[in-house]
């Protein structure tokens, strides 16, 4: 510890973001096969690329749907932005998967991989001829993770599920939205997003196990599962009162006061549950009497209470800007903060300083400014090095760097249909539309 | 259990069979752990992200000492309307499991001595006090990495540990919801500001209805936490893992910032309505809601088809005309024409049958809403285990959600315990890390230290 050094300025050293690249990779030499499309599982596979995997992405001849899902039917340089969001730092493959040729090409890669995941309809891959125990036979250390709404056995499996699906046989849904109106959706694919997340944790777990004992192991994980997990207390709660769990809107049922507030200028979410926070609330409210009577946590969760409580701070901050009710939060000890849009966190200096927003230039798309998923780490950051890519863009660097394919092999199989790359009638598979036939190319 | 009931609609039966076999979850305490060599030091206060952090790690093996003040937690009083089993709260009791329950006083030299001496032996430290709260107790990052070089230390707070914000708001204590207004994703959730018929009082951010904040927070910190690990058995070195919930939220924001980047705009409030794909939406029925979609051309067909209505596929014939926020509530208020005539039961059947014609003309996707109390009772998550009803010899009977991690079919994630009593484990713990025990354990407790 240097002496006198503060505590933000020993922070800022460790987490340099100038240094970015120049710091270790956790997962350096950990390989994957993404046989994945959509959000979900193609999410889990950009978590451990940005931290260093070396990721291949399989993608069928029509390619990943989320080419074409994009707001507004909107495109940019031939991109989805659909498909830019869980695709990063990844090697695109066009190979049409369960073909007999595309089998030994693919069993091939899996001895010289570590994982391999798939989000399809459960037993597809073995279908196909490469379940796990086909890969396990050739590759005992590999982990096979699946990924699927309700999982490869059970009354339901085989069952369809996207990301709304999953919000709503999970109780995500229902129990989100204004206690007086329906439920909502969230704004994103909030229950692809954080399956993802577990599913990542799930094989960082497997690849712990295989460090100890040399073993590795199938893994069958469930979306709508994965929803009913994240839902803190609401089973509990519903199994003793025997009733529903209700939408309540901003408001926490748990912790008073915790909700959305109106301020002159905007909106500022509030929370003081503490004695000591809600002791600082209600100086900058100059309303000590609130205090005496609700110190105690506890007391103010009772529904009329908590009502009432939460109708004299909006009353309150009604008459304050968002500015003034965080400076206060900051100065008083409570929590205050505005609704952060994207545009703020684009542009917020915080973020930057962080290095969770980074700016990198990629060949094909030119200035990219992007979230780098956390949390950040002191020696072993994640970091984004390129942009999604047009369908089969890597396929010669692939084939040639890790099974040694001479060029006239890779063209024979593109000649068969085993391989392919984009198709040039449809724009969203395409590189940009000024590319000059060699940006980005891998050995090109 | 039966075939059928493993079986399902497994498209590959054999797949199925073989799959049950693999990860029953009957089996799961006779594998071993993946984590059962770590030990997690969780000092988390009040923060839910923590607790859900730790909660992971304990799952998979790891030995997790929580530490909290002699009063307990503040995180044991955040419960639904105040209601408690015994000291704690519905949250806390569903993650306080497979954790040892110790106090220490922090405040006090003493406290921090033995904070010290568990911090050396530990794997991790998790946090959530104000940043750099820890530091100036003398037990942050800068001081147990001195004790401890291969310690991997996780505070986690709503604004991160450093940047400007961080240095602004360091009083500012961690929340759910203030999480969740940082994170983006509640700009853009809530009902449709583009909607003519929602009243202007709801249109506003919306946070989601759990603790996304914090359990997002907890995921992104359990990751982190396994990736410095890993790094750890490679390269012996110790780490700062930084964790800010909102971040982990918004890097899950979608296209917001991708769209702000390209197009140099931002997303409104959808709603249920998604203006990247549509219909992919929930519709009210005569008992509830369903899900339903219907959005590439093929599918859309489907749809028209199913609700007899060739006018629509001519009204909005490509993505282009569904995609845009004015035809949106549109095309929901038709679709709603014919889903309220119906339960959502009834539906699901219409669209099934439709599904299984030979020349149907796309795909259709449904399911039904289900609210809590019906999710409770479905064959499926019993055959699955989802759920876990354990009786405790103090709590009692109690129903909490089992690790999602069941299906790891050589190190299954599991539930050992649910909770514990405040400095329940304070012997055992003690004892068994620093052979502190009998009259030196009592002293400890006379002076307030635990």
């Amino acid at each position: 510890m240097k002496e006198g050094e503060s505590y933000q300025d020993f922070l800022k050293g460790m987490f340099d973001v100038g240094q970015l690249f120049d710091k270790p990779e956790p997962l350096k030499g950990i390989r994957i096969l993404e046989v994945c499309y959509v959000v979900l599982g193609p999410a889990a596979c950009d978590y451990l690329a940005e931290f260093g995997a070396e990721v291949i992405k399989f993608e069928g001849q029509r390619g990943d749907q989320m080419r074409f899902v994009t707001p507004y039917a909107f495109f940019w340089k031939n991109m989805s932005p659909g498909l830019e969001i869980e695709n990063h730092n990844k090697y695109w493959v066009g190979m049409h998967m369960g073909n007999p040729k595309a089998n030994e090409i693919f069993l091939d890669l899996v001895k010289k991989s570590d994982v391999v995941i798939d989000n399809l309809t459960p037993g597809r891959m073995a279908e196909w001829g490469i379940s796990y125990q086909d890969l396990k036979r050739i590759n005992p250390r590999i982990i096979q993770l699946h990924v699927s709404g309700y999982g490869s056995w059970g009354p339901w499996t085989g069952r369809a599920s996207y990301d709304a699906v999953a919000q709503s046989m999970g109780a995500l849904s229902p129990i989100t939205g204004y206690e007086e109106r329906g439920p909502i959706k969230s704004g994103v694919w909030i229950a692809d997003w954080i399956t993802g997340l577990m599913c990542a944790i799930a094989i960082m777990s497997a690849l712990h196990h295989r460090e100890k004992t040399g073993e590795g192991q199938f893994i069958d994980y469930l979306q709508v599962e994965n929803v009913i997990r994240w839902l803190d207390w609401t089973w509990l709660f519903t199994s003793m009162e025997e009733e529903n769990r209700k939408r309540a809107g901003n408001r926490d049922l748990a912790i008073c006061p915790s909700d959305l507030f109106d301020c002159s200028d905007g909106w500022i979410a509030l929370a003081a549950f503490s004695a000591e926070e809600f002791r600082g609330l209600c100086e900058a409210m100059e309303d000590m009497e609130l205090f005496e009577k609700y110190e105690d946590p506890t007391s103010r969760l009772e529904d009329e209470t908590a009502r009432e409580i939460l109708k004299k701070i909006g009353e309150w901050t009604k008459t304050k800007t968002m500015g003034e009710v965080e400076e206060l939060g900051s100065k008083m000890g409570f929590a205050a903060t505005r609704v952060l849009t994207a545009e703020d966190v684009y542009h917020g200096e915080h973020f930057r300083e962080r290095g969770t927003v980074q700016t990198f230039h990629d060949p094909l798309y030119g200035e990219m400014v992007e979230e780098a998923y956390p949390p950040r780490l002191s020696e072993t950051p994640s970091r984004i090095k390129w942009s999604s890519r047009p369908l089969g863009f890597d396929n010669e660097y692939v084939f040639t760097k890790l099974l040694g394919m001479s060029g006239e092999k890779v063209k024979n199989l593109q000649e068969e249909g085993v391989i392919f790359k984009w198709n040039p009638k449809i724009p969203s598979h395409c590189p940009p539309k000024d590319w000059d036939g060699k940006k980005g190319m891998k050995l090109g | 259990m039966d075939d059928e009931k493993i079986i399902g609609h497994a498209a590959n039966e054999e797949y199925a069979k073989w799959a049950h076999r693999e990860t029953n979850p009957d089996n799961i305490f006779q594998k071993p752990e993946a984590l059962d060599d770590i030990m997690v030091l969780d000092a988390s206060h009040g923060s839910f992200a923590g607790l859900f952090a730790s909660s992971i790690l304990s799952e998979m093996g790891a030995e997790v000492i929580r530490v909290e003040p002699p009063g307990g937690d503040l995180a044991r009083k955040m419960s639904p309307y105040g209601m408690m089993i015994k000291d704690t709260g519905l949250g806390y009791m569903v993650e306080g499991r497979n954790k040892y329950h110790v106090t220490m006083d922090l405040t006090k030299e003493e406290g921090r001595t033995l904070f010290k001496r568990l911090a050396q032996k530990a794997d991790v430290v998790i946090e959530t006090f104000k940043p750099g709260y820890m530091d100036s107790l003398g037990i942050g990052y800068r001081q147990l990495r001195e004790i401890n070089p291969g310690l991997l230390y996780c505070p986690i707070h709503c604004f991160g540990q450093f940047g400007t914000d961080a240095r602004k708001n360091a009083n500012q204590p961690d929340y759910d919801i203030t999480n969740q207004a940082r994170g983006v994703i509640m700009s853009i959730t809530g009902e449709p500001d583009l909607d003519p018929r929602v009243p202007g009082e709801f249109k506003r951010p919306l946070k989601q209805g759990n603790w996304m904040g914090w359990y997002t927070g907890g995921g992104w910190a359990a990751f982190g936490i396994l990736l410095a690990l890993f790094h750890r058995r490679k390269r012996g070195m110790g780490q700062l893992i930084d964790c800010s919930p909102p971040e982990g939220l918004f890097s899950m924001a979608n296209y917001a910032m991708m769209y702000y980047h390209m197009a140099r705009k931002q997303m409104p409030r959808a709603g249920n309505y998604d203006y990247a794909v549509f219909p992919y939406t929930y519709v009210e029925c005569k008992d509830g809601y369903t899900f339903i979609s219907g959005f590439t051309d093929p599918n859309w067909t489907a749809l028209c088809e199913i609700l007899e209505r060739p006018d629509l596929k001519e009204m909005f014939p490509t993505i282009r005309e569904r995609l845009t926020p004015e035809n949106q509530p549109r095309i929901q208020h038709e679709i709603e024409k014919f889903t309220k005539q119906y339960t959502t039961d009834e539906v699901v059947r219409i669209v099934t049958a439709y599904m299984n014609k030979p020349d149907r003309k796309g795909t259709v996707a449904t399911g039904r809403m289900e609210l809590p109390a019906e999710v409770l009772e479905r064959e499926h998550w019993q055959a699955r285990k989802t759920f876990i009803k354990v009786n405790d010899p103090y709590y009692g009977s109690v129903l909490i959600q089992n690790s999602s991690f069941k299906g790891m079919s050589k190190t299954p994630g599991r539930v050992k315990w649910v909770c514990r009593p405040v400095g329940a484990d304070n012997e055992f713990i003690y004892q068994k890390f620093l052979g502190v025990g009998g009259p030196q354990l009592e002293g400890l407790q006379t002076r307030g230290a635990i």
